[in-house]
Parts: structure tokens; sequence; C-alpha cells
């Protein structure tokens, strides 16, 4: 009887010890010393879209180190999370350290820069306006839930048309025209100096150039702008971007717009130069730098464009977005063609439905 | 350039006046000066040189000097007319030859956990040059040109693609992702016979051009292919290293952080052995701060323990099955831990990671087999291996693996 009790009291003993043990090893190895709700993020970034492009700049940002938080959104579940376990899984060697993605934009709460890819991608062969339509329904519901989380954020916009999308983007926002940024002419210029600098057997960065206006088919090259260490190009031959160079430069314009198409002929898409291209710009917006960068922005009242397009123009960038727009000297037929894009872009956009 | 020829040609209607022009414009070709200015003041300076001329005491001299000075004023000419703007802009100063790269990277396959290693490595700026080799040519071109229009973004200046090996050249790492990739539920010996067939066209080629680098393969099932590429390469074992455990000792470190939630890096916890389903998880070395957990919960890692430490490493193991069930493949966590290898590699960083190596002679290994161990990586390769004290075991385990793997590898037609 006794023995019974003893075994009893023994087996209540070992019971009552191991639940105190279950006072976890996090217990007893860490002490709170702040304890409270946790803080909100300072440098968020949200990627709408995991396709290829999205993924591309998602990888590039947390490279980068720009962000202490990224969001994914995208309405194919499986694929998201996947996307997001993937990033989690090499979160040792990130500093970014909360990954988190969810088909509910609530994930997406207190950005302060917003990637939005997702759309339809162009198919070979495809121009880059005939996808508009398609992707202005796709937009009527992402971008007022963006806005509804993140109502301070700067919205940079990648998918294509891109213009047309970052004009749609801002009506459907209501956000102040600086804080809506399209990734524009961006990759256009890098793609730019990167060929012209290969052509001198030089880095990329030492070429300055820019191409301005559409992201497409009609983009402008500033050739007067183009130098490099100083020395302008045009005083060197003062034909160049002409079709009587001997040296034909403008062919390396047109393998700029080619490019695109070609890499999506080769490969199927294209994803790690917006990629760069995008952290690029994600971190002028988030480290407050005042760079300059070629982006798709408002240009109603400016070079004698009197409709609301947006094209890509020099923005100095900083946290607060565009913070002001570099007035190039444009010759006549630069300026000329700069007006033919906005009235096509303005065609398009003026025969758009619901925004 | 042009232009300024022709108007100063006008403004000289005497051939001496012409070659005294022709002088300065000589001096300064040979001189390498700038862009020469037409402007007053040069002008003027020009004059004064005109009168040098006319001062040669031997008239006789004169004439030849003349002769002289039209055909390098023609030879001019019509060199300015040929010169290209990248001519009157840069100027080639150096008499050797170009050094060429000293850090090169080859990543050999662009799928998916090839650009992912590529795009990782370029992003930490490891290299100065990027080598791509693949079977599919398109593929190969159009990543090589993604790559390339991202150049203004990156440091690494040049990025090169071909089907053809010669293109890796002297390079210090090459990165091995090349083979079939693991299907849903597939385990990853299932995939060994096909790998092996590609490794053997892939491995000779890469020693041809590059016999000193570091190979270091990813492709699954990784220490069976480790083996393989060190049979095929005849390399000795300290350059012959597999991704191995480092990816699932990271994946460990990340769920341990979560559970703390702590960052990764402050999470210390060892996963050795085979890469894949009988992969061995250390619990005497998990520790935070230097805090063995195993001696706060002495049950760590055993059926009975009441945290299910044992269920942490059961999802190390089923992740990657659930990620290639979710999204296809994976590709970001294996990337950026080659990376992390890469850096450790070619930064001569000393640093510790379980990777696999030969372990003969080890924990009671007697096969010739490759499995994860704490090794020391540098410029070298792999240098030295730690040795961890394991339970009776833990080192079973890590016999039963080496006996498995051995008997496939025996199997194989090398």
């Amino acid at each position: 009887m006794l023995i019974t009790w003893w075994y009893l009291y023994l087996a209540a003993r070992t019971f009552v010890e191991q639940t105190l043990r279950m006072t976890s090893v996090l217990q007893k190895l860490i002490t709170p010393l702040a304890s409270g709700p946790p803080e909100p993020p300072r440098n968020k970034v949200t990627v709408v879209g995991v396709g290829q492009v999205g993924m591309a700049c998602a990888v590039s940002i947390l490279l980068r180190e720009l962000a202490d938080e990224l969001a994914l959104v995208d309405v194919v579940e499986d694929k998201l999370k996947g996307e997001m376990m993937d990033l989690l899984h090499g979160s040792l060697f990130l500093k970014t350290p909360k990954i988190v993605a969810d088909k509910d934009y609530s994930v997406t709460a207190n950005s302060r820069i917003v990637v939005v890819t997702a759309g339809v991608r162009q198919q070979e062969g495809e121009s880059r306006l005939n996808l508009v339509q398609r992707n202005v329904n796709i937009f009527k519901h992402i971008v007022p839930q963006i806005v509804r989380y993140s109502p301070d954020c700067i919205i940079i916009v990648v998918s294509n048309p891109v213009d047309v999308l970052t004009y749609v983007t801002w009506k459907l926002s209501g956000l102040p025209k600086h804080r809506v940024i399209g990734s524009g002419t961006n990759l256009d210029s890098a793609r730019f100096r990167f060929l012209m600098a290969d052509k001198l057997g030089i880095h990329s960065s030492s070429f300055n150039g820019w191409i301005l206006g559409e992201h497409g088919d009609t983009s402008v090259p500033v050739w007067s702008g183009t130098n490099v260490a100083g020395v302008n190009l045009q005083t060197l031959n003062p034909n160049i971007g002409t079709d009587f160079d001997e040296e034909n430069w403008k062919q390396t314009h047109k393998m700029v717009v080619d490019s695109a198409y070609e890499v999506i002929k080769l490969k199927g898409y294209t994803n790690w130069a917006i990629g760069l291209s995008v952290a690029d710009l994600t971190e002028s917006l988030m480290r407050n730098m005042n760079r300059i960068h070629p982006i798709s922005t408002m240009v109603k009242g400016m070079y004698g464009i009197s409709d609301e397009v947006y094209l890509s123009l020099p923005c100095v960038l900083n946290n607060g977005g565009v913070a002001s727009v570099i007035n190039m000297t444009l010759t006549d037929d630069e300026v000329a063609q700069l007006q033919a894009s906005a009235s096509t872009l303005w065609d398009i956009q003026r025969n758009l439905r619901d925004i | 350039m042009v232009a300024m020829v022709r108007d100063e040609e006008r403004l000289c209607e005497t051939p001496s006046v012409n070659s005294f022009l022709v002088q300065t414009r000589v001096v300064k070709y040979f001189t390498h000066a700038d862009v020469m200015h037409h402007n007053h003041l040069s002008l003027l300076t020009e004059s004064l040189f005109f009168f040098y001329i006319l001062l040669v005491p031997f008239s006789f001299l004169r004439p030849f000097l003349l002769c002289c000075f039209i055909s390098f004023y023609v030879h001019h000419s019509v060199l300015c007319l040929q010169m290209s703007s990248k001519d009157k802009l840069i100027s080639h100063v150096m008499k050797e030859e170009p050094v060429g790269c000293r850090n090169k990277v080859t990543v050999v396959g662009v799928g998916m956990v090839g650009m992912a290693s590529a795009i990782s490595i370029l992003l930490k700026d490891l290299c100065d040059e990027l080598a791509l080799v693949d079977v599919m040519e398109d593929k190969l071109k159009g990543e090589a040109m993604d790559l390339q229009h991202g150049a203004l973004f990156l440091k690494t200046h040049k990025i090169v693609a071909d089907k053809d090996y010669s293109v890796t050249a002297n390079s210090k790492v090459v990165v091995v992702t090349a083979g079939a990739r693991q299907q849903e539920g597939e385990s990853r010996l299932n995939l060994v016979q096909r790998n092996v067939n590609i490794f053997k066209f892939i491995i000779p080629n890469i020693v041809k051009y590059s016999p000193n680098c570091i190979l270091l393969v990813v492709s699954n099932p990784v220490d069976i292919l480790t083996y393989v590429a060190w049979k095929l390469s005849g390399f000795p074992r300290h350059r012959v290293i597999g991704s191995g455990t480092n990816l699932d000792s990271a994946r460990f470190r990340h769920l341990m952080g979560e559970k703390f939630s702590l960052h990764p890096s402050s999470c210390h916890g060892w996963i050795i052995g085979e890469h894949g389903d009988s992969s061995v998880a250390v619990w005497s070395g998990v520790n935070v701060a230097g805090v063995c957990l195993q001696n706060l919960n002495p049950k760590m890692g055993a059926d009975d323990d009441c945290e299910n430490w044992k269920d942490v490493h059961k999802q190390v193991v089923d992740g990657a099955y659930e990620v290639i069930k979710l999204k296809g493949y994976t590709s970001w966590a294996i990337g950026m831990s080659v990376a992390d290898l890469v850096e450790s590699i070619l930064k001569n960083l000393h640093k510790v990671h379980p990777v696999s190596t030969l372990v003969q002679g080890m924990h009671g290994v007697k096969d010739e087999v490759f499995l994860s161990i704490p090794c020391v990586l540098g410029n070298s390769g792999l240098t030295d291996v730690i040795h961890m004290t394991l339970k009776p075991e833990e080192e079973k385990q890590l016999v039963k693996s080496a006996e498995t793997l051995w008997g496939v590898q025996k199997e194989l037609t090398l």
C-alpha cells in the first residue's frame, strides 16, 4: 500500500519536473529585457508579383542589403510560398531578417517602397503596347490594396508598358505624382552605357549617356550628352547618332531597343538586368541619395507636352520620391520625338476603361 | 576634327605656313595631346613656331624639311579622316600584354541553380570575370546578354559565355551545377547514372582549360558526384569540394533562429554526413553564444524530447522536397550557399563550412566516399578538416551513409 503511494509520488514528481523542464530551453537561454510589441519595420520593401522579374528584383534587393523586411505578394499561392521558403532557407547569408509572403495584402503594411512587377509578360514579337488593357485590369485589383496598407509608400512600376501603367497606377492610387515612378528607361540607359562602353573598352559607369522618353521602340538617345571623362563625344564626331555617321553609332541605340526582344527570343524572358536596375532605384530611394536616374515621371508642362503622360526624364531621387527633374538641353528633333511619344501614349490612355 | 583641319587649310595659303602648322600637329600627335582645339591663342603660338623654321641656318635644308613636313601633314590629315572617335578619345599607353583576370569564376550549367549562383556571386562582387557554359546555346546566350545588360550595376567587368569550354580558361573556381534535376518525390540517388554521364563530358573539359582550379560540385546527388568529379579530374582531394550540407546547416540555423527569434548567424548548429535523407544533426554542437543547448535540454534530438528538436531536423531534410513541390525547383538558397563558399575560397577566409570531402579513415569510414564534415576553406581549397566529437550512434550513421554511397559508387562506370 505504502509502496503504491510511493510510486505514485515518484511519478507525480517526475511529471512535475518534466513540465518544469518544458519551461523550455528558450526560457533558460534567453532573458527578455525589453518586452512589448515588436517595432514596425523602417525599411520595408514589397514586391508584387513573384515571376522571373519579381524574384530577380527581390534577390537583388536582398543581396544589396537594402531592406529590413521584404514582403512578397502574388495570386499563385503555391509558387508564392515556395519562393518565400527558398529565400528563407538562405536567410543565414542575408541581412534581411524578415521575409513574409501572402496572397492577402495585409502583409505589405507599412512598406516604404512597393515594386509592382505583376502583369502578363511580352510574348515573342509582341510589342509592349499590346499588353495594355490586360495589365490595366490586373492593376485595378492591386493598386488600391497597396495604398490601403501603405499609404505613405513610393510605388515603382515595372510591368510593361511601363509608361502607360505608371499613369494608370497614379490614377488608381491617388498618390501625389512624385511618389509614383516607373522604372522607365533606367534599364535602356544601362544597356546603352554598357554597349557604348564595351565598344570603347571601358566600364559602363565611366561612360555617361542618357536615353529618355518612352521605354520601348521610340526611346530618345541624347547624343549631345554622351561623354567620357567630360570629353563630349559629339564634339569628337559631330555626325554621331545621325544617318551620315560613318561609325554608325546609331546602331548602338538600335541594339538597345532590340536587346529586350533578342533576350526574350533566346531565353524566353528578361529578368537579371531589370532586377539589378530596380535595386539601383530602390537604393537611391531608400538611402536618400539624391542621385539622378532616367525614370518615368509626369511630364505634363515640360517640353511643350500638354497631356498627362509619363515619360522618362533624368530625375533626382531621394527618400521622398522624385525630388526634382533635370532640364536637359534637347535638340528640336529630340523634343519632337518626345512630343510624338507623348501623343501616342495619350491616345492609348484616353481609350482605357475604368480608371 | 575634320572640319577644323579644313578651316586651318583655308587660313594658310603658303606651304611653309602649312608645314609649320603641321609640325605643331605632329608634335601634338606624337605626344598624345588631347583633342586639338582651334582657337586664336593656339594660332598665335603656332605662328611663333613658324618663324623658328625660317631661322634654320642651312637654307638648303629648308626644302627638305618642307617636304618632310608636307608628307607628315598629308599623312596626318588622312589619319584625321580615318581616326575613329575611340582613337581620338583614348590612347593606349601600356606596352605589355594586359594581365587578364585574376579571380575568374566559371559556372557550368545555366539552369535555375546555375543562374542563382551566378547572380549571387556577381552581387557579392567576388570575381573579376565570370564565364558561363552550357549545352543549350540560345538559353546560354540569352542569360549572358541579360547579365551583361546589368553591367552598369555590377563590379564584374567581363561576362563571357560559350558552349565551348575555352571561355573557362584560367578559372580559379569552377561551380558545376549541370545535370538532371530532382523531380517531385524523386530521391537524389536516383539521378546518379544520368549525371555521371554528363560529368564524363564536363570534367575533362574543365580540367583541360583550368588545370589549377578548385572544383565545386553542386549537382545532386552531391556526395557521389563529388567523388565522380574527383576521379574524372585527377585533382588532389583538396581541390574537389562538394556543396554538401552547407545548405542543410543553413536551413537548420534558419529554423533554429525562428524558434528563438534570433538571426540565423547567431544560432550555431552543424548538420554533417550525406546531403539528403540521412544527414546527421550533431546535437551536442548546437549552441547560442557558446551556451550548449543540449546541456539545457539533455533529451535534445531524441524521440522523447518534449520540444521535438528531431522534427526540426526532419523539416531540414524535407525542406527541399517541399520547395520543389511548391515552386518546381529550389534555386535561391543553394545559390546563396554557393556564393558563400566561393567567397571563402576566393578571399582566402579560412572559414569553416560543412562541405563534402573525402572522409576515408575518419569516424570509422573505410570506403572511398565523400561526406560532409566541417572543413576549412581558403584559396588553396579545402586545406583542413575539423574533428568533431561524435556520439557512437552519430558515427554509426555516418558509416551507414558511407556504405550506402559506396554501394552506389561501385556500380558506376567511370
